[in-house]
């Protein structure tokens, strides 16, 4: 299996020496190509830094992280930004839809950025409009659309350029249940069928059980993990696994199996 | 602590807002500038001679500086209430921090005050240097020595100009100010939901846009037929036909720009749709301030170009002599030789050039001249206005004037034109140049050597209509006379006639000393003389005291309106941006450089002020065909198609350097702002 993304060490430290926050201190983990990772973590263990360090959005104090044997320290202004917008695909908490674009336009803004020709991309945007239920609303205003509509519309925008890697920062943080588990359901679906490797940061357990592997993050430093054994133990299984680490959480007792 | 944050924030306003300031600024420069128009050095000249005439337009400057002090007022208005809502969140901070309402009112306000006093601090020197500047020029381009210029500071000026500016200014922010302090802290903390605004049918766009330009085209039709200026109520109906037209064409435009921004080839360009719909969003939100500010732009291209137009006018006026004689105490007519006898007696003969004699009479008997001939052609000619009015002028006419050609070739030689040769029989058609109106068309006439009849015999007219000014004053015009051989003036006259001496000043002793101050000083020489004079200096202090007066102030409107107009959109731009930064931020996301974004920012801006620019354009060109007529009663201008070419060149070349300062101003400002976005910051 071919490793996607490998980040080693990685620190990310904010203000100077007396009140210094080590939001990341030394985090290392891979990825391989078609693996649905979850990360999980307490409201400020540095699940978000962890992120946008991946996604070029900050720069790591120290540690590397390599995409496909680029390693993103060494990259020039202008190649970031290409990474950014076509190597990994990002989904947000707050979905981050231009508001004066229509869902089309919000999805095709990628390839406007990078000058892909619309043709091109036709049959994938009809691919995706399709598999995420969101053919009917492609032509409205994200004002017009449902909170669930927009986290999808949001999802096809991260993949329509067919991304090496999405990173999601909690995707369901601003849904209800029900539309919670129909974008979990498609974002699973697309890592099943389309191998589309996805990293995802929750704090919903029952979303956390849709990934294959999750990651446990406290204080900046991965404490644990949890793998599902496909196909013989259950989503209901794993998430029950995953409920039984949460609450250690809240004990503060680390490695229980 | 507290006048500590004051100066913190006062010192960021101006900073954010570096355009807001340099309008109020500018502002300032214009009251006084336009307040201190009395101490112009032409002025103060002019009053010496055209004293009422001056005075009256001094009853006029109160009417512009109130006129400014509204224009202004939209300015601060519209800036202000912009600046002030992006602030509201910091003020509903503030608030929940338990700052009093009154104390919050107290610090705006003192920070307002703090900016108003650094505004002013800046602007009166620069108006008052500014204002000495243009004393000097005008007075250098019209000839008036510079050497007696002694700087003048108007307190009366000044004192108006900071009443005007706070006048202006605080009512305006008083008003935001207690808006903003009675809100809800709830009000003040949530941010407005930017985004589209509830869109109606396409369909009620479409028509908004066809009925606004049929408007217009109504409007162009009315105001170039030029009945609007006979007609108060058609006046009117152009004014608001125009003014509604607009409104409702970038009513309807939204349309249009969605249309751009869905089709095309979209991806060709980097962020083709997204520019587009930020434009988009713009005409939606602001259709109508855009519209006004269209309008603005419009009729400061009109007043330019009229203001333009006016002082080339000045330039236009033929001058050859500029001196005529006459007796002090009697009507007896002057004899050439006389004149310069007398000059070269009292050692004031090398001061002219050239002294000339014209002879200028009626005929003895009355109704004596028959046209037919001349006006069977005009007749035949093909309609127009231009042949009507000829037609009409000379119909009826049985009389005119008749000029001896020995004088009037001596004024031709004065004007360095061949003498005029003229045969027995022949003579040749002299008209004022104001009263002319199709000389093409005459010309052509009397190409074909029409006859007519004088005195019971037939003269062939020849040559082409002369009309040299034949004598100084500018009050002595000859509406329509005939140049004919001095037997035959002899002989029509019946030796009754007005010889007009004239002179012309020494080129060298002009050169050295400046027309008005070569006039001036043989003024006063020839005072002392028992010898009547009528100088040039009249009738061009007259002539020069409209040319100076009009296009000062057409020009200071103009400037005002592009000022206020250009500062409105840019503001519109960038708080606009401001609003909408996340936008950016999520395009950084998806892997915009910083250049991408400053680029699509430009293009915007390019849209912003290319779309009111470009209707204002198309409007001015109907406008300057409505005004020009009316503006300009010189037939020479309205036939001169080259100058015309060469004033809108002169307008649009101003037009093009401000609207590029402007936009180099808020394209360097926007790149700015979002480079401070490109800096990492927290995403959720
Ligand atoms: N720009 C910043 N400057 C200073 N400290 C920061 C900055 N960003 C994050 N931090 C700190 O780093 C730590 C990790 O923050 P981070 O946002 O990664 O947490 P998180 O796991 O995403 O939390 P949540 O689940 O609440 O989103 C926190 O203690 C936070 O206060
Ligand atoms: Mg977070």
């Amino acid at each position: 299996m071919q490793t996607i993304l490998d980040v080693q060490s990685l620190k990310k430290y904010y203000g100077k020496e007396p009140n210094q926050t080590k939001a990341l201190d030394g985090v290392s983990f891979q990825v391989i190509q078609g693996e649905f990772l979850g990360i999980m973590g307490a409201s400020g263990s540095g699940k978000t830094t962890l992120l946008n360090c991946l996604a070029s959005i900050i720069r790591p104090t120290a540690g590397s992280i390599y995409l496909k044997d680029k390693e993103l320290g060494r990259l020039k202004e202008s190649e970031l930004a290409h990474y950014r917008g076509n190597e990994i695909g990002y989904l947000f908490q707050n979905f981050e839809l231009i508001d004066n674009l229509t869902a089309k336009e919000n999805i095709l803004l990628p390839l406007s950025l990078h000058k892909v020709s619309e043709r091109e991309s036709a049959e994938r945007l009809k691919l995706l409009s399709n598999y995420l239920d969101i053919t009917d609303v492609l032509d409205k205003f994200p004002s017009q659309m449902s909170g669930g509509q927009r986290q999808r519309v949001a999802a096809a925008r991260a993949l329509i350029l067919d991304p090496h890697i999405v990173f999601a920062d909690e995707p369901t943080g601003a849904l209800d249940s029900k539309n919670a588990r129909i974008l979990m359901e498609r974002l699973a679906g697309m890592n099943a069928v389309e191998k589309t490797t996805i990293l995802m940061v929750t704090h919903n357990s029952y979303a956390a059980s849709f990934c294959n592997r999750i990651l446990f993050i406290q204080d900046g430093k991965l404490f644990h993990e949890l793998r599902r054994d496909h196909p013989r133990e259950t989503q209901e299984d794993f998430y029950q696994r995953i409920l039984r680490v949460m609450s250690m959480f809240a004990g503060g007792e680390p490695n229980v199996f | 602590m507290f006048s500590k944050l004051i100066a913190r924030n006062s010192r960021r306003n101006r900073k954010d807002s570096i355009l807001y300031f340099s309008s109020m600024v500018i502002s300032i420069i214009a009251f006084y500038i336009i307040l201190s128009l009395s101490n112009q050095n032409v002025m103060l000249f002019l009053k010496k001679m055209e004293s009422d005439a001056v005075d009256r337009l001094m009853t006029l400057i109160p009417v512009f500086y109130v006129l400014s002090l509204f224009i202004l007022f939209f300015l601060v208005y519209f800036a202000g209430s912009i600046q002030i809502e992006r602030r509201k969140h910091e003020f509903g901070v503030y608030l929940t921090l338990g700052m009093k309402r009154s104390r919050l009112f107290f610090m705006l306000l003192l920070e307002d005050l703090r900016n108003n006093i650094i505004a002013l601090g800046i602007a009166l020197p620069v108006a008052v240097l500014l204002s000495e500047l243009i004393s000097l020029v005008t007075s250098k381009i019209v000839g008036l020595g510079i050497i007696g210029h002694q700087f003048s500071l108007s307190l009366p000026a000044v004192v108006f100009t900071v009443v005007g500016f706070l006048l202006v200014k605080l009512p305006a922010f008083v008003f935001f100010s207690i808006k903003v302090t009675r809100k809800e802290i709830g009000e003040l903390l949530s941010y407005p939901p930017s985004g589209i605004k509830k869109q109606l049918p396409n369909i009620i766009y479409f028509f908004s846009m066809i009925l606004g330009a049929l408007m217009l085209a109504k409007a162009y039709q009315l105001g170039i037929s030029g009945r609007a200026w006979f007609d108060r109520k058609i006046m009117g109906l152009t004014v608001s036909l125009g003014g509604l037209g607009t409104i409702l064409l970038f009513y309807g435009l939204r349309m249009v720009i969605g249309f751009f921004a869905g089709t095309g080839r979209r991806n060709r360009k980097k962020l083709h749709n997204f520019n587009f719909r930020q434009v988009q969003e713009m005409v939606i939100h602001r259709s109508t301030t855009v519209a006004i500010c269209s309008l603005l732009i419009f009729a400061s291209l009109c007043l330019f170009g009229a203001g333009i137009a006016i002082s080339m006018d000045a330039t236009d006026n033929i001058h050859i002599l500029d001196y005529t004689f006459s007796n002090k105490d009697s009507y007896e007519n002057l004899d050439t030789e006389q004149v310069q006898e007398f000059l070269e007696e009292n050692g004031m003969a090398p001061l002219f050039s050239n002294v000339l004699g014209i002879r200028v009479g009626h005929p003895k008997e009355l109704h004596s001249l028959s046209l037919d001939n001349l006006v069977e052609q005009i007749e035949r000619a093909p309609l127009n206005d231009a042949r009507n009015t000829l037609l009409h002028n000379l119909k009826n006419r049985d009389d005119c004037y008749l000029i001896s050609l020995s004088g009037y070739n001596e004024l031709r030689q004065a004007a360095d034109l061949e003498p005029f040769v003229l045969e027995d029989q022949e003579a040749a058609l002299y008209m004022n140049r104001d009263f002319l109106i199709d000389e093409a068309l005459l010309n052509s006439i009397i190409a074909t050597r029409p006859a007519i009849r004088q005195s019971g015999e037939t003269l062939t007219l020849t040559g082409q209509i002369e009309s040299l000014p034949i004598v100084t004053d500018r009050s002595i015009t000859l509406t329509f006379a005939l140049i004919v051989t001095d037997t035959r003036f002899e002989s029509y006259t019946g030796g009754n006639y007005t010889n007009y001496v004239s002179a012309v000043l020494d080129p060298d002793f002009v050169q050295e000393k400046g027309l008005m101050q070569a006039i001036m000083e043989t003024n006063n020489a020839l005072d002392k003389m028992p010898l009547a004079y009528e100088s040039y200096l009249q009738s061009m202090g007259r002539k020069l005291f409209y040319v100076v007066a009009a296009s000062y102030l057409t020009i200071y409107l103009a400037l005002i309106f592009l000022v206020v107009a250009n500062t409105t959109i840019a503001v519109l731009f960038l708080m606009g941006q401001r609003k909408t930064h996340r936008r950016y931020q999520i395009l950084v996301h998806l892997g915009a450089t910083c250049e991408t974004l400053c680029e699509s920012a430009r293009k915007q801006i390019n849209w912003y002020f290319g779309l009111p620019i470009a209707v204002a354009l198309i409007n001015s060109i109907f406008g300057v065909l409505f005004l020009f007529p009316a503006l300009l009663p010189a037939a020479s201008l309205r036939t001169n198609v080259g100058r015309r070419v060469f004033i809108a060149g002169i307008v649009i070349l101003v037009l093009t350097l401000i609207e590029y300062i402007y936009m180099s101003l808020v394209k360097r400002s926007s790149d700015t702002f979002l480079r401070t976005l490109m800096i990492p910051q927290r995403v959720d």
